[in-house]
């Protein structure tokens, strides 16, 4: 074994206070003695709040019709498509982190992997709802998927759509094994600390009977490799077929080879925004500093200036390619995504998820928690822009002149996508309320393996 | 005649017969209950009155399933166009033009189309109305009766009747009746449009027989009685068939936009006072003194007189100049006079006198000595039948007060109008389907109207009217319209004659006046004859800095606002504004900018005394000094679609000039509107779109090659393959078509906030876009209905497969299938798919349903649709074929837009038929597809516009 070279303490990926007994202690005390519970509270009521919204604005959209929300002929995609991307995309740095890092034993992104895993299966669940919601007749959603009829109907195998419903629902089930498999050592310690007989026997039944057994640990390791090897793939096919989705099609502005990688480039670095996000005031309300180090965030601010890369590269590609080409379309969306009545949201766009990333070349910034956060906060903002100026300013003026037309968003686009923001903030809390956040059994591991070199 | 009578459900029960008292307790309810069992057991005792046939035997003309169609005729500003009407099971669903019936040649216009659903209104007014309240026919009837032996002993001084001008001999010989009875009544005639006689004289033309065509102000081959059969010849030169053309040229000269002078080779926006410059230079020109009064005139007007004048005298006597129905005398006179001195071949004067009542030697005039006659007490009784006058009067007239003065009023209308509710007595007036009837075509053609059904509410027709107010006793129209024409029979067998007059839909032989055959009635001007009627002249100045002037017009689809109430016209895009749902002062770029006005801001116009406040929509391609209103709109009591859609032009128009102020001022209010447009985008971005060529490159035309070929192999074809040519230089632009189609394919109208949001249903809309730059703007109107493409980009992408390719490679819509991702309309490149974001269906008791064409699936919420080729029409001349054991015939499947369009500019059939019209049109050099480039082979192609300009 290499021996590793002696680190900054503000390098450490764990603190070296830490013990393997305190590891324990530190994040089985989030769920059986929270710190500042008024503080949650109020972070779930105003989750919970957003949810009851989104209800009504679900059950409205039943009553009356797609027609309540901004949509017409030509931008027949708006809010529900923006919406559904956006969160298809932050749920990519999950899965991300989990199997691609751990396949390449980055060892630290286990104090985060279970957290980003929640946020991936959380953000999938947000996504999957638009596309049932967007529908003219959600009721027959199914009709999407190939079951045997007895008209012998089947989905029409060349749209994009069809795939995405196998890619996206591969990819729900295959999170929801990674993330699962990965809690059951910790479900049995919560098992093993739950004071009350519920929580024990809630814990109990969900460890599955684990006893940290030997035989269990080989089969868990060996298992959770192979759900590695199965995600992996997965990371770079469902925002392909999202991107597809777009590229298929024959309109201006969507008709891209460029799509597919573009767009898991654009997902990545979203989702690590949205981790960013979530990780700093969840650091800070829980006092996980010594677990979650700024060498983290200092390595996850990386990756952001990686993948914005990528995405400026996909900008940059767009407009050579419509230059390139000559086609007097695809040189007319890009003009008019710069210049026309969506130019707002463009120039925003860019700002944020090209030149944001740039000051993640100083050290000294990739070190600012503040500057950190508000970075990250801003290529959340830059990448839903970025859809939106895919999926809009593409549809509003297309081909003809006699169709082109505005879209403006509604009442109920607003509010459902603020419920979905809404759902996804109240899961998140229900989540560090109720299951380990942090993945003791492999931080205890790492604490111990690290005591050993040290 | 088809009389089963719809089920109404309107009509079922009185108003408020369902609500439930407050005050009813629990024991009233018992005694109610109780008393209701015991009476309907009762009930069953007695016999109904009348006898009930049961469908057992069924009529013999009528199948379940099989439409039946019947000639009929429509009145269109009081003359008559034959029309065919569509009956399934008695209820009439659709109106086709009468091929055989000289006015309409098979063609209908937009409003045509929509008058079937006028019938089915359910704001029709259905019972007669007293003061406002709801009586009986009998009840106003017994009042009549003592009124009108009062009239009787004083020969009927001050009873007075106000009529619309009508070409009906029926109504004419029952209004001289009642004169006759009556000797000192008055008999009035009004409608705010124009009189197409001047100077005792009706002129009619032949535009095809003119090489070169002048049209002053005039709108004649759109917003004309004849228009359909003008839009027909001329057309016929315009065409570009087997790659030739005998283009005829057509100047016009006009201060707004009309859709003559879009089809124009040369068009000159010109102001009143410019007009009259222009055609001042002419006649010197004409006379060789070409530069007497040049120097008056702007470079683009001495450029246009210049051209005009040269092309009029190189071309007589093949020449035609047209004056707008709306224009003064003195420009009515210069026309005619040009046609006389040049010899105009293809002008037509009719001699025996103008075939509507205006001049009527009986009549007493107009709403104007009307109101004189009521301000000097002559006018007691007054009967309006047919007439709005309240709403369509005069602003100086303000004829509601001067109503009032009226002691004792009669109103006859189809609707609670504005005068309605003025008046004394309102009656309900039957659609002209539900009425007997004979009128007019514009060329003396006399027609039956026959009805399709009988009276959906209590309703009369206008001659029964008459007889009754005339004799006291109620006589069916269909024995009054028989005594007009049972002695006009030619020899003994009247009922024979009869019978095919009804068939046909018009009437032959000498009975039928002048009109069938042609040049019988109307003389052609052939000879020169200068000194017959010289042209006139004007002593006008130099252009002074002019104040603008506001010109009032017919709204394209609205006419005089008797459309209002109507969805398929409100929501039908006007012409060169695509505005819906009410009208706008249309003002040139430069008016604008003069004033920093943008779309939708309001103004206040303020002439002779009297100020209106509208919004402005800017066009390009209009005088800069003068600003258009159309009339129509604004109405107070239009019915729960008409009421207060845009601004009342009646309200600034004056008496004595009712189609132009001078002279008016125009401020901007600071206010803004939001005015709805289908179309925000009126220009090409470069793009090679609506394509259009001069005339001399044509046979330099090559073949718009189209993208190369495919590496995969071409589908296999069998049997038809259908496809539609449209062609551009024809194509008016009058959106009869889109009408034809929203009547064939029930689809629905959504309301001004729906299409403000971009959701309009139409599944074909007719694109406008603005080329050129002064005097050579330029609009081109293009059709675009589904492209039924080859390679169609919606299929590919539907997750369902709702969206299918047929063998015979119609582009299929499956509604049920249809979950509603709306993929297909975002990867159409022609953006013709519509989805339907509500229920857009009309209440499921609305009579509206009754239009309903039974072939075509009514859609429901959530699902996208589209144009289908009208496939039920091809399914149904399919079964016909097959029935008959025969192929198909080229030209025996019609589709809707195809069969209402004047000029015949959509052509569709069977593409593997080498010889069919289709294929031969799509051999033209100048066939092109939309959007081409794509690959995605559309079936529908266009023929690129041929302009001929001097």
């Amino acid at each position: 074994m290499k021996t590793e070279p002696e680190l900054a303490a503000s390098d450490r990926i764990v603190d070296p206070s830490l013990t393997v007994p305190g590891v324990t202690a530190t994040i089985s005390g989030m769920i059986l003695d929270p710190p500042r519970p008024k503080l949650w509270l109020l972070g779930f009521a105003i989750g919970f709040l957003l949810v009851l919204a989104l209800l009504a604005a679900v059950s409205w959209l039943f009553i009356r019709g797609i027609g309540i929300w901004g949509l017409n002929v030509p931008i027949a995609w708006g809010f529900a498509i923006v919406n559904f991307v956006w969160w298809i995309g932050i749920g990519h740095a999950g899965t991300f982190i989990s199997a691609i890092l751990f396949l390449l034993h980055q060892s630290w992104r286990t104090s985060i992997n279970r957290f980003t895993e929640a946020m991936t299966l959380f953000a999938v669940a947000c996504a999957g709802l638009y596309p049932l919601l967007h529908l003219g007749r959600p009721a027959y959603f199914y009709w999407l998927l190939p079951y045997p009829d007895t008209m012998g109907l089947w989905p029409q195998f060349r749209s994009p759509l069809v795939w995405d419903v196998f890619a996206v629902s591969t990819y729900a089930c295959v999170s929801l094994l990674f993330w699962y498999v990965g809690l059951l050592p910790d479900l049995a310690t919560m098992r093993d600390k739950a004071p009350s007989l519920l929580g024990r026997r809630m814990y109990g039944v969900l460890a599955l009977g684990w006893r940290g057994d030997g035989r269990h640990w080989s089969h868990y390791e060996k298992l959770y490799v192979i759900l590695a090897g199965l995600a992996t793939p997965l990371v770079v096919s469902v925002h392909s077929i999202v991107g597809l989705d777009f590229a298929v099609a024959i309109l201006p502005g969507w008709h891209s080879t460029i799509f597919p990688p573009y767009f898991v480039g654009g997902a990545i670095f979203s989702g690590f925004a949205m981790v960013l996000t979530l990780v700093i005031p969840l650091r800070a309300m829980y006092g996980l500093k010594g677990l979650i180090t700024a060498r983290h965030l200092e390595l996850m601010a990386m990756v952001l200036l990686a993948t914005g890369s990528v995405v400026a590269y996909g900008y940059f590609s767009e407009f050579f390619t419509a230059w390139w080409s000559g086609d007097e379309f695809e040189k007319f969306v890009n003009a008019n995504r710069a210049l026309g009545p969506y130019a707002p949201a463009f120039w925003t766009m860019l700002a944020c998820n090209v030149l944001v990333p740039q000051l993640f070349w100083s050290r000294r910034l990739r070190r600012s928690v503040p500057v950190l956060f508000v970075g990250a906060l801003l290529v959340n903002v830059g990448m839903w822009l970025e859809r939106f100026v895919i999926v809009v300013t593409s549809l509003h003026r297309d081909y003809l002149p006699s169709s082109w037309g505005m879209y403006i968003p509604t009442f109920w686009d607003w509010t459902t996508f603020a419920g979905t923001l809404g759902l996804f903030l109240s899961l998140i809390f229900l989540f560090v309320r109720l299951l380990p956040a942090i993945a003791m059994s492999e931080v205890r591991s790492l604490v111990f393996r690290k005591g050993k070199v040290s | 005649m088809p009389s089963l009578t719809p089920h109404s459900p309107a009509n079922e029960f009185p108003d408020g017969a369902s609500l439930w008292p407050e005050d009813l307790d629990r024991r009233e309810f018992i005694k109610v209950m109780g008393a209701s069992l015991a009476l309907a057991g009762l009930g069953s005792c007695g016999r109904a009155s009348k006898a009930l046939v049961p469908y057992v035997v069924q009529p013999g003309e009528i199948v379940p399933g099989k439409p039946l169609y019947y000639a009929t005729a429509i009145p269109v500003e009081g003359y008559g166009r034959g029309i065919l009407v569509e009956a399934h099971e008695g209820r009439p669903t659709k109106i086709e033009g009468n091929p055989r019936h000289p006015e309409s040649l098979g063609a209908t216009d937009a409003i045509t189309q929509a008058s079937i659903l006028d019938l089915y209104d359910p704001d029709r007014s259905q019972a007669p109305l007293a003061r406002g309240h709801a009586a009986s026919w009998s009840a106003f009837e017994g009042e009549w009766l003592e009124r009108r032996q009062v009239l009787l002993g004083v020969d009927g001084r001050g009873f007075t009747v106000l009529t619309e001008p009508t070409t009906s001999p029926t109504q004419r010989r029952e209004i001289h009746r009642l004169l006759d009875r009556f000797p000192r009544a008055r008999w009035y005639q009004h409608t705010p449009l124009a009189r197409y006689d001047s100077d005792g004289v009706q002129w009619d033309c032949d535009p095809g027989a003119a090489d070169v065509i002048v049209a002053i102000e005039s709108d004649f081959l759109h917003r004309h009685p004849a228009g359909l059969r003008y839009a027909r010849a001329f057309a016929r030169r315009r065409r570009v068939e087997n790659g030739g053309i005998r283009a005829n040229r057509l100047y016009a000269l006009e201060a707004g936009w009309s859709l003559t002078g879009a089809m124009a080779d040369h068009r000159l926006p010109v102001s009143p006072a410019g007009l009259r410059r222009v055609l001042d230079a002419v006649s010197g020109a004409l006379d060789g003194n070409a530069t007497d009064r040049d120097s008056d005139l702007t470079p683009d007007e001495r450029h246009f007189a210049g051209l005009m004048a040269t092309d009029l005298r190189l071309h007589a006597p093949r020449v035609l100049c047209i004056a707008g129905a709306e224009q003064p005398v003195e420009i009515q006179r210069w026309a005619h006079a040009v046609n006389h001195r040049l010899g105009g071949a293809a002008a037509l004067e009719r001699a025996g006198g103008a075939i509507r009542s205006d001049s009527d030697p009986r009549s007493a005039g107009g709403l104007g000595e009307l109101a004189g006659a009521i301000d000097r007490g002559e006018v007691s009784t007054l009967a309006m039948l047919g007439s709005n006058p309240v709403y369509t009067g005069a602003a100086d007239l303000d004829f509601g007060r001067r109503l009032a003065a009226v002691e004792y009023s009669v109103h006859l209308g189809t609707h609670r109008d504005e005068t309605a509710a003025h008046c004394r007595w309102h009656l309900p007036e039957s659609h002209y389907l539900e009425a007997w009837s004979d009128l007019r075509g514009f060329d003396g053609t006399a027609g039956i109207q026959q009805p399709l059904i009988e009276p959906l509410y209590g309703s009369r027709s206008h001659s029964e009217i008459v007889r009754l107010l005339a004799d006291g006793v109620a006589v069916s129209d269909y024995d009054l319209v028989r005594e007009t024409w049972a002695p006009r029979a030619d020899g003994a067998d009247f009922e024979e004659q009869w019978g095919r007059w009804l068939n046909q839909g018009w009437v032959d032989g000498p009975a039928g006046g002048a009109g069938r055959e042609r040049g019988t009635g109307f003389q052609p001007v052939l000879s020169p004859n200068p000194g017959r009627m010289p042209v006139p002249r004007w002593q006008t100045g130099a252009p002074a800095r002019p104040s603008p002037t506001l010109l009032f017009r017919p709204d394209p689809v609205l006419a005089d606002g008797r459309g209002a109430n109507n969805g398929w016209l409100q929501e039908l895009p006007r012409p060169f504004t695509a505005l819906v749902w009410g009208n706008a002062l249309q003002v040139a770029p430069e008016f604008a900018a003069e004033r920093k006005l943008a779309n939708g801001d309001e103004v206040r116009l303020e002439g002779e005394g009297r100020s209106l406040v509208v919004p402005v929509w800017i066009v390009r391609g209009q005088a800069a000094d003068c600003a258009v209103l159309h009339l129509g709109g604004g109405r107070s009591r239009g019915g729960s679609l008409g009421t207060g859609r845009g601004a009342n032009a009646y309200a600034i128009r004056p008496q004595g000039s009712p189609w132009e102020i001078a002279a008016i001022s125009c401020v901007k209010t600071g206010g803004s509107v939001e005015l709805v447009s289908t179309q925000h985008h009126f220009t090409m971005e470069g793009r090679n779109l609506a394509r259009s060529l001069n005339l001399r490159e044509l046979p330099r035309q090559a073949r718009d090659p189209g993208p190369a070929g495919s590496l995969y192999p071409a589908w296999p074809r069998e049997g038809h393959a259908w496809g539609m040519s449209i062609d551009l230089s024809t194509c008016l632009g009058c959106s009869a078509c889109v009408v034809a189609c929203q009547a064939e394919n029930n689809t629905p109208v959504v309301g001004k906030e729906q299409v403000a949001r971009g959701r309009e249903m139409h599944w074909i809309r007719v694109d406008r876009y603005f080329i050129g730059e002064g005097m050579d703007t330029r609009v081109l109107s293009q059709p675009v209905p589904c492209m039924h493409c080859e390679n169609a980009p919606c299929e590919l992408v539907c997750p369902v497969g709702a969206t299918v390719h047929s063998s015979e490679g119609l582009n299929e819509m499956v509604y049920n299938r249809c979950v509603g991702t709306r993929y297909c309309s975002n990867n159409c490149p022609y953006k013709v798919r519509r989805f339907n974001f509500f229920d857009f269906r009309a209440p499921a008791e609305s009579t509206v349903h009754l239009q309903e064409n039974p072939n075509v699936t009514v859609r429901v919420r959530g699902v996208m649709e589209k144009c289908t080729y009208c496939v039920q029409r091809i399914d149904a001349g399919r079964i016909a074929a097959e029935k008959d054991d025969r192929p198909l015939r080229d030209g025996e499947i019609r589709t809707a837009c195809q069969q209402a369009c004047p000029v015949e500019a959509i052509v569709f059939g069977d593409l593997a038929d080498p010889q069919s019209a289709v294929s031969r049109r799509k051999r033209e050099a100048l066939d092109y597809a939309l959007l081409g480039e794509l690959n995605t082979r559309p079936r529908t192609t266009y023929l690129a516009k041929v302009i001929n300009p001097a």
